[in-house]
């Protein structure tokens, strides 16, 4: 019997359509999330204005860590997410706007609703039926119950459901 | 195909602490009830659909 050859990749893309938007132009702009690359940490530094340890995260085998860029344009990161596979559901570690989309200047909108989505498919595709939880900052817990329909779950607890996950889903990945 | 636009002056920034073993049993609590409920809705409205298409018939 022939050995069948082993084909695994190392690398996940999806495409999402006009799902990020600039806010100077008011042009939609097509968007891919991909793995991030230990060679992506040269440019996400606490130096070049993110917050948070992303190389403590891609470390951390426990985690997957993504990022969003323009297509066509994958060397600039637009935003970052870290979520963790637990038993029946998708955990949200952590998720940042790259430093040029924060604050009333930022540079394209939707970047932190196009990774948020993209937990709701990694969700159902685990067959958890979309449902993905996260620890929220007090002071945005009522923008995500409005925003993405997340329900408080015991303090700063949140959790999406598979029916927010759905809308979330047809908003993002409508044709994907 | 849409966007999700932050409100003026608001960042979307997730920042959290891995889960205790105790927060994961609620979630999964939670969930599970919650699947439940939906399901439940789910058979509520289709038979409450069935029974508007026989008033019609």
């Amino acid at each position: 019997m022939k050995k069948r050859k082993k084909i695994e990749l190392d690398f996940e893309i999806d495409f999402l359509t006009n799902s990020i938007r600039n806010t100077v132009s008011g042009d939609s702009f097509r968007t891919e999330v991909l793995r991030l690359a230990k060679s992506d940490l040269i440019q996400i530094t606490k130096k070049n204005g993110w917050n948070f340890n992303w190389k403590t995260e891609l470390d951390d085998n426990s985690k997957e860590v993504y990022k969003l860029t323009i297509v066509d344009n994958p060397n600039i990161v637009q935003g970052l997410i870290s979520f963790t596979i637990n038993a029946d559901h998708v955990y949200m570690d952590l998720l940042e706007n790259a430093p040029f989309n924060l604050g009333r200047d930022k540079l394209y909108e939707g970047v932190a609703g196009n990774l948020v989505a993209y937990a709701c498919k990694i969700s159902f595709q685990q067959g958890f039926s979309g449902y993905v939880s996260f620890t929220a900052k007090t002071r945005l817990i009522e923008h995500y119950q409005r925003t993405l329909n997340a329900m408080t779950f015991g303090g700063q607890l949140m959790i999406i459901n598979t029916v927010a996950a759905n809308i979330l889903i047809d908003k993002y990945y409508k044709n994907g | 195909m849409g966007y999700i636009k932050e409100p003026d002056g608001v960042d979307f920034v997730i920042k959290g602490k891995p889960l205790t073993d105790k927060q994961k049993q609620a979630i999964s609590e939670f969930i599970k009830a919650d699947k439940e409920r939906l399901a439940k809705l789910k058979t509520r409205t289709t038979k409450s659909t069935n029974r508007q298409r026989k008033v019609w018939q």
